[in-house]
């Protein structure tokens, strides 16, 4: 459905130039939810921005739907209201100036001109009907509330039923709840839809909780285009290790490989133990490699328990998150981040013992 | 959902189309300023003699006498309005709506009609306060002469102080009351807070809107010309106007192009230093559009003297002088209020003046103020356009043209249309002695105050707003229609009233442009006066004041209605 290839982008700002996209290629499926997830500053935003025709790359291919809708080679740019996208705005873009109504049907006089003023009305209404604003219809669109206006961008991007839907930071502007209902909401909705999604966010949890694939960048490059699982289980570097999660990164070093050489499981020894952990290619024994232990990945030996496979270190300090508390555990001179269930948490200062799960570790390539 | 067919939309221009056409609008009036300008230096070296005559002790005189003039009267403006602004911005003071009005309708009161009015009053011989002095302490010791350079700087300062007020509490307004009270958090007290946080702040608008009120101060015309031109106290305005409309013998183009040249030079100077200023101060990223909840000072007991200030100016710079001359305008020559003269106020004055010249003035009044803003308002948000949503290679430069008229004072603009119309755009259709001529001055002159307006507009614009119009499949054109224009009309109708009595009170540009085909009001009151019917003027003065009324009222109701509701609007200024 989307086809981007070497897609590069340089910003200029008198004589200093800055690289936001430092040719980037991917297809997205029709009806697949790609999450774009990076730091602010990555690229991840101008990447939506070329996809929507706002802005304009420096060289590559995008194409929707088979069609080249930007071409640096063939002098390809089509503008971004002939490209059939919808997008919601990280400010939603509201226009203040006219009702929920006016604002949701505003796309169809311009894609479905064809449309009588009877046909338009139905159309609005089943759309505010889609986000739950058919009781606002006629209201003026800036006594909506933050949420409501974040479903009436979604609203307007939908009613010309766009192959196409971007999507940037749309949830970044809402509260902690409001932010995880949305998500629930926004999956669904695109799911049955099958409307072709891309998401621009930095929220790690977002991006693994709706998107199929999610694609990490950092500084104009892709680092992984992965599942969301495999984003969180088997990273490839240490930049998606770190940044998808807040993984531990180890050194280790390989000493077995499994039966047929080609088994994606080997055992590594590390400074705290032995341990069996996923590799992507096949490794050699005696090769050092970095392994990413994410802090659910850090058991806590209760006392009394199997020492045997465990490190012992002290609790530096315990952050009580709720359902569960993130532990910083001293061992020798090295710092590991644990996070284990509230109910077994060890209080700060306490002597534990450490052990990483068996196959739950990723080696880093 | 059912599916819909997609119509492909079938026309693909409509963007492009709407960058060129503003593109053309930014090249002519590029043009026309650069033109202008170019014209002036072009026609100051005709003769080899033009700059060599300057340096006369006359002439030399008259400068320093317009510097003089020019700094008093920036000192008196500032001198009420910093304590307005403050009383506006940062106290509890109630009637602060009123107190706004006053200032912005003493703004809007044509100049001449204070000066007239103070003339009346401080005439050293037909003054009527003078007058009553007389008769109490003897003919030798009139009590204020206000025919000089002094008199004149100070009613001029009464003149500015509102531009002043307007500068001033815009820097105050959009100052972050937040880094006064982290200071304050940090310790340190209040006087402390404002002279290490607030004035540091706010000295760069300070600086360059006293810059600004200058500029405008030793151009005017107004105040000189009606106080100073019967006493032979003349300045660089009114000295420009004698040169171009000599008593006897030919214009000296040349020689006011010359003078207007040197001058031009300094205003610039100085324009380019406060707009590096107005620059730096936007580094600190102070400025926004927030409105927000400054910190205000109860006044208690000083409310008293607050209002007693705010009165002394409304009396002095409005009432007195305006009462008097409605007074003078029912006697057939100048004369105390008393019961004798009551006997002699008549009519008379109002009969003569509606004649064909006053009502042929007034249509050509009533034409450029319906003219004027149209045209400075397209080509202003043609300028915008270019400048904040085009990647234009040089727009930034642009904006800057569009600025230049800024730092022309009135007269010298003045000269350079009539060098453009008579040696340029004469050749190709009949401009100079038509309402045109004028309309093309008020439009150079004023666009630069246009696109102030246009830009705050646009800037306080998100992108997203007309970008996701874009994506819901508007064109550009369609985009300004139905989001842009909307969305900035409250600071496009503001600029669109302010510049209607603009053009309405300006007298210096008309009145150096003026034939007798196209005499405004205000260049009709002049040349009334001119010809020695002091009274007459008067009458023709309160007549069209009586017609501007409506406006300046209307202007003022509604500058007051944004300022509570928001803060991002830019100062008519």
């Amino acid at each position: 459905m989307i086809s981007i290839a070497d897609l590069k982008q340089v910003y200029r700002d008198g004589a200093t130039t800055h690289a936001a996209l430092r040719g980037v290629s991917v297809e997205v499926a029709a009806g697949e939810f790609l999450a774009l997830l990076g730091p602010s500053g990555c690229g991840k935003t101008t990447l939506l921005r070329c996809i929507a025709g706002l802005t304009e790359p420096e060289s590559g291919t995008i194409a929707i739907d088979g069609e080249t809708v930007y071409s640096a080679a063939e002098h390809i740019n089509v503008p971004a209201r002939m490209r059939d996208i919808g997008m919601v705005f990280q400010s939603y873009a509201i226009w203040p100036h006219m009702t929920v109504a006016q604002n949701a049907a505003f796309p169809l006089r311009y894609r479905r001109p064809e449309l009588g003023a009877g046909q338009v009305r139905e159309r609005t209404a089943e759309v505010l009907r889609l986000v739950h604003l058919d009781a606002l219809a006629d209201r003026p669109a800036p006594a909506l509330s933050g949420g409501q206006q974040q479903r009436l961008a979604l609203a307007r991007a939908l009613i010309s039923d766009p192959k196409v839907l971007l999507l940037d930071e749309p949830l970044s502007n809402l509260d902690a709840r409001l932010r995880e209902e949305m998500r629930f909401e926004l999956r669904a909705l695109t799911k049955r839809l099958g409307v072709t999604t891309i998401l621009v966010t930095h929220e790690q949890a977002e991006a693994l909780s709706l998107a199929d694939v999610v694609a990490v960048m950092d500084d104009g490059r892709f680092m992984q285009i992965s599942s969301p699982r495999d984003l969180y289980d088997r990273p490839r570097t240490e930049f998606v290790a770190g940044f998808v999660g807040r993984a531990n990164l180890v050194p280790a070093e390989v000493i077995a490989t499994a039966a047929g050489g080609s088994a994606q499981w080997v055992s590594v020894s590390t400074p705290y133990g032995v341990v069996e952990c996923y590799t992507e290619r096949p490794r050699a024994a005696g090769e050092r490699a970095t392994l990413a232990v994410q802090p659910e990945a850090l058991a806590i030996v209760p006392a009394g328990g199997d020492l045997h496979g465990a490190v012992t270190g002290t609790v530096e300090g315990a952050a009580f998150i709720g359902d569960a508390t993130e532990l910083v555990v001293r061992v020798g001179d090295t710092v590991l981040v644990a996070k284990v269930a509230t109910t077994d948490a060890p209080a700060a200062g306490a002597a534990v013992a450490v052990r990483i799960r068996a196959q739950t570790c990723t080696l880093l390539s | 959902m059912k599916e819909h067919v997609l119509a492909r939309p079938r026309r693909r221009g409509g963007d492009r189309s709407f960058v060129v056409t503003a593109g053309v609008l930014v090249a002519i009036g590029s043009a026309l300023i650069l033109c202008l300008l170019a014209i002036l230096v072009v026609q100051s070296f005709s003769s080899s003699g033009n700059y060599a005559s300057l340096i006369t002790p006359t002439v030399i005189r008259i400068v320093l006498n317009s510097v003089e003039l020019a700094a008093i009267a920036t000192v008196v403006a500032f001198f009420f309005a910093l304590p307005i602004a403050w009383l506006v911005e940062r106290t509890k003071v109630h009637g602060k709506a009123a107190i706004v009005s006053i200032m912005l309708v003493s703004m809007l009161v044509p100049g001449f009609a204070i000066a007239m009015g103070w003339l009346f009053l401080l005439h050293p011989q037909i003054g009527l306060i003078n007058r009553l002095s007389a008769a109490a302490f003897g003919p030798a010791h009139p009590v204020l002469n206000v025919v000089t350079i002094t008199g004149m700087g100070i009613i001029m300062g009464f003149q500015l102080a509102p531009v002043a007020f307007l500068m001033v509490s815009a820097a105050l307004r959009s100052l972050d009351y937040r880094l006064e009270e982290a200071a304050s958090t940090a310790g340190a007290p209040d006087i402390a807070a404002i002279r290490r946080i607030v004035l540091p702040l706010i000295r760069p608008a300070l600086v360059s809107s006293a810059i600004y009120v200058f500029i405008i101060a030793f151009g005017t015309f107004d105040v000189p010309a009606i106080i100073g031109w019967g006493n032979r106290i003349f300045t660089f305005s009114t000295y420009v106007y004698l040169t171009t409309n000599p008593q006897a013998g030919l214009p000296d183009y040349g020689r006011a192009g010359a003078l207007s040249v040197a001058v031009l030079g300094a205003a610039l100077l100085l324009t380019v230093w406060s707009r590096y200023l107005s620059l730096d101060s936007k580094r600190f990223a102070v400025v926004s559009g927030k409105g927000y909840q400054t910190t205000q000072l109860a006044l208690g007991r000083w409310a008293f003297a607050a209002y007693a200030f705010v009165t002394v100016y409304l009396v002095a710079g409005i009432l007195l002088p305006l009462a008097v001359v409605l007074w003078e305008s029912f006697l057939p020559f100048v004369q105390p209020l008393s019961a004798a003269t009551l006997h002699v106020a008549n009519l008379a004055n109002y009969n003569a003046i509606f004649g064909d010249a006053f009502f042929s003035g007034l249509a050509n009044s009533a034409l450029l103020m319906a003219v004027v803003p149209p045209i400075v308002l397209v080509f202003s948000f043609a300028f915008s356009w270019i400048g904040f949503r085009t990647q234009l290679r040089g727009r930034a430069l642009l904006d800057g043209i569009a600025f230049l008229p800024h730092a022309v004072p009135s007269v010298i603009m003045a000269v350079g249309v009539i060098l453009l119309s008579l040696y340029g755009l004469n050749h190709l259709f009949q401009l100079y002695g038509t309402i045109w001529i004028i309309v093309l001055a008020y439009s150079v002159s004023w666009v630069s105050y246009g696109t102030r307006m246009t830009n705050s507009g646009l800037l306080q614009l998100s992108r997203e707003l007309e970008e996701s119009a874009n994506v819901s499949g508007a064109n550009t054109w369609a985009t300004v229609r139905t989001i842009v224009l909307p969305l900035i009309s409250r600071t496009l109708s503001l600029a669109w009233v302010y510049l209607v009595i603009l053009a309405g009170r300006e007298l210096t540009l008309a009145v150096l442009l003026t034939t007798p085909g196209n005499t405004t009001v205000p260049a009709f009151v002049w040349i009334t006066w001119l010809n020695g019917s002091l009274t007459r003027g008067a009458a023709a003065t309160v007549c069209y004041l009586i017609c501007l009324s409506p406006l300046i009222v209307g202007y003022s109701f509604l500058l007051n209605r944004t300022r509570r509701s928001s803060t991002a609007v830019g100062s008519p200024v």
